[in-house]
């Protein structure tokens, strides 16, 4: 199945975009959690601040399905 | 009185105001345009008229001090979030120089008026505001707003001249000399930090209304729209874009407190068990009203909110944003967000900094746990962490200066000094100012921030957190080069006078916005000049705070010690924490990098590579110049982090 990454910042560094600017497609086998996925692809969830998967704030136990974006937020630099 | 105007360099306005107080003097004099180009306005600007003109035993409430505002070279012109204004003098807090800044819509509306810079000086006889109607200035009787809280100020003076001025007032806390007093304006955005409200206050100069109709030249009209078009168009699709409008920067609170970095019961631990009452979920989900945003900026990270406490009036306000969250909120022990924004609005409209009056109602709260402070002293109240009640009497006593509540007028470190019994090892501060809503424990690039930071304590210089997760938080070498970058890269900002959430948490890249700065003004500048005149700002700033303290730089850089002698008791990074040893190595780093001697005095080589040769003189005179590196200064100072996976 097909989710889409997509982040700004020093995440986006680290999500290596490869669809547009923002945005990585990857390819996971079956339902998996945000956190794993992350870890899978070798991004520290300590760096992510918030997921949002259309409009709406999840958490890292959430499992995209296919064709979903899932946007991650970094930490504001000092608020 | 009409004053006479000045045509602008592109960028600029084109008059300065010098107006002295004691006499009611105004002069509009042309802006100094090669001031400006070399110092880039703004905090830059400020930074060097203060050396220049403040006598170095010049008390920081007293007449001789200046109280600067500068609107910069990019407010008000036709970029995204050119909505900044900075103020400046020697700060009453750290007897330093002092900046502060703000968002909102004054800093634009001064330059439409046809001003960069209003320099004030002297003390006004009587209770005063300064009425700036576009050629109109005059010193106003403010009698009738003196007393006025400064949210119940701003409406009462909008009233009386007129909606579409912009209003910028201090509250009761400045009028009475509190340490740590703040400007504020727009109902919400304030100029917090070092204390510029308590300078305003002691200036008696109640608020400033400002209305503008004129515009801004620019050096390259079509330029600047093709390339900020562009950038527009970019950002409206950044993924940050829209959780950045739906709540503002108080969702990190969650993000601080898993990461354990959130200040709670005044830097105790870093971890707090009750974050779900006072997050950013329970803002939106109890208090949101509406988001707010500054002039030319869409991302909106204001939140218009209200406070409901049973038994206490209904209150409106702007925030918490995170350094309230957690500086009233679990740095108090507070549980619910309803208390956090009532604390926010007492504070703002007291006028009191948020940051550092959480700083200090939490110390005091300390105190009070320690048997250090007893009701006794409380004129019978408790000071219990989590009591509204308790913080908002404690306000009160120190407002209106009652019995201790004088000895926290002057913020955390001074009231340690009149408590004693070792309290000042918890007096969460660097150089007297407040530290801001991290805890550096287990952070160590955080703590070296702090340490160094130019105006005391404060995370808006240099914010590494995510650097210390890289690179791992528990050791400390190798921070102190990026501390120096980003204290040159983000105070560019506060001399430009364009908002840094916008600019900096965009990816929008330093290289276009020095292009943005170079179509507004003609100036043709690189990145790396622009870095290198924010450095020079950084030790013209160092050197004055060397000439009026009178000692060698490293002894002001010490946090306070239970930065290394107490662990970090609970959460996840339980058992953790700097050791003085690593306190060392990071100052010893830092100095190095910066072309510092070990004391913590800038060389003559790096204030020679600067252009500082005055300043250099100035500290020889006093036996404070740095002695020469032995293997001389780095070529470049600083260095920009690049992330790495990990
Ligand atoms: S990002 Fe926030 S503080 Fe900055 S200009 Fe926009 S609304 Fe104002």
């Amino acid at each position: 199945m097909i989710i889409f990454l997509k982040a700004g910042g020093q995440l986006r560094t680290l999500l290596k975009p490869d669809i547009d600017h923002y945005t990585r497609r990857v390819e996971i086998d079956g339902l998996k959690t945000v956190a794993e996925i992350l870890e899978e692809i070798d991004v520290n969830p300590a760096l992510v601040a918030l997921i949002h998967v259309d409009g709406k704030l999840k958490d890292f136990s959430y499992k995209p399905s296919d064709g979903q974006t899932i946007t991650l937020q970094p930490p504001v630099s000092g608020g | 009185m009409i004053v006479q105007k000045y045509p602008g360099a592109d960028g600029l306005a084109g008059t300065t105001l010098r107006i002295n107080l004691t006499t009611g003097e105004i002069k509009s004099l042309p802006t100094d345009t090669r001031l400006m180009r070399e110092w880039f306005g703004g905090r830059g600007a400020i930074a060097k008229i203060i050396y220049d003109e403040v006598p170095r035993d010049a008390d920081p409430l007293g007449p001789k001090n200046l109280f600067i505002m500068s609107a910069g070279v990019m407010s008000g012109c036709f970029i995204p979030a050119g909505a900044k204004i900075g103020f400046g003098s020697v700060s009453p807090l750290t007897n330093g120089h002092g900046d502060s800044n703000m968002g909102g819509h004054l800093g634009p509306t001064l330059k439409f008026a046809g001003y960069d810079m209003v320099i004030m000086s002297g003390i006004a006889p009587k209770p005063s505001y300064l009425f700036i109607d576009d050629d109109v200035v005059e010193l106003r009787d403010a009698s009738q707003y003196w007393g006025m809280g400064s949210l119940e100020c701003e409406p009462a003076l909008k009233k009386d001249l007129g909606e579409d001025f912009e209003i910028a007032t201090i509250g009761p806390a400045a009028e009475n000399g509190i340490l740590f007093s703040c400007i504020t304006h727009d109902f919400g955005r304030q100029a917090g930090r070092t204390g510029q409200g308590a300078v305003m206050g002691s200036k008696k100069l109640k608020a400033i209304a400002v209305r503008g109709t004129g515009g801004i030249k620019v050096h390259d009209l079509a330029g600047l729209t093709e390339h900020v078009t562009a950038i527009i168009k970019r950002t409206q699709t950044h993924p940050n874009m829209e959780p950045w409008q739906k709540y503002g920067t108080a969702f990190f609170i969650d993000w601080s407190n898993k990461n354990a970095v959130i200040p709670t019961r005044n830097f105790q631990t870093t971890h707090y068990e009750n974050i779900d009452g006072i997050n950013g979920e329970a803002l939106v989900e109890k208090c949101l009203i509406t988001h707010k945003a500054c002039f030319g900026c869409w991302m909106n990270c204001g939140k218009y909110t209200k406070a409901v406490i049973p038994g206490k009036k209904t209150v409106y306000l702007e925030g918490p944003e995170y350094e309230t969250g957690a500086l009233c909120g679990s740095n108090l022990g507070m549980t619910d967000i309803n208390q956090v924004a009532y604390l926010n609005w007492l504070l703002d409209n007291v006028g009191m900094d948020t940051m550092s009056g959480g700083g200090v109602i939490a110390f005091g709260m300390e105190c009070f746990q320690r048997g250090l402070i007893t009701t006794d002293d409380l004129e019978g109240h408790t000071l219990n962490w989590g009591s509204v009640e308790d913080a908002e009497h404690f306000v009160d006593m120190i407002v209106n200066r009652r019995g201790i509540g004088d000895w926290f007028a002057g913020g955390t470190k001074r009231a340690a000094e009149k408590i004693g019994r070792d309290s000042i090892k918890f007096a969460m501060q660097v150089k007297g100012q407040e530290m801001s809503g991290y805890d550096g424990r287990h952070a160590p690039g955080m703590l070296l921030a702090y340490m160094t930071c130019d105006i005391g304590a404060h995370h808006n210089r240099a914010w590494t957190i995510t650097v210390d997760m890289a690179e791992g938080r528990d050791t400390v070498e190798g921070r102190a080069k990026v501390v120096v970058y980003l204290q040159h890269i983000r105070p560019l900002f506060d001399c430009w006078c364009i908002c840094r959430l916008f600019w900096g948490e965009l990816d929008i890249e330093p290289e276009e916005i020095v292009e943005s700065l170079n179509h507004i003004t003609g100036w043709n500048i690189d990145t790396a000049e622009a870095l290198k005149t924010s450095e020079k700002v950084w030790n013209l700033v160092r050197c004055h705070y060397l000439e009026r303290n009178r000692a060698n730089g490293r002894t002001f850089d010490y946090p306070p010690a239970r930065s290394w002698e107490d662990k970090i008791p609970t959460g996840p990074s339980a058992g953790k924490g700097v050791s003085k040893e690593q306190v060392e190595t990071m100052l010893d780093e830092y100095y190095a990098c910066r072309g510092w001697d070990n004391d913590g005095n800038p060389s003559r080589e790096v204030l020679h590579d600067l252009k500082l040769d005055f300043a250099a003189d100035n500290l020889e005179k006093i036996g404070l110049l740095g002695k020469p590196l032995p293997d001389g200064i780095p070529a470049v100072r600083g260095e920009r982090y690049k992330p790495k996976a990990f």
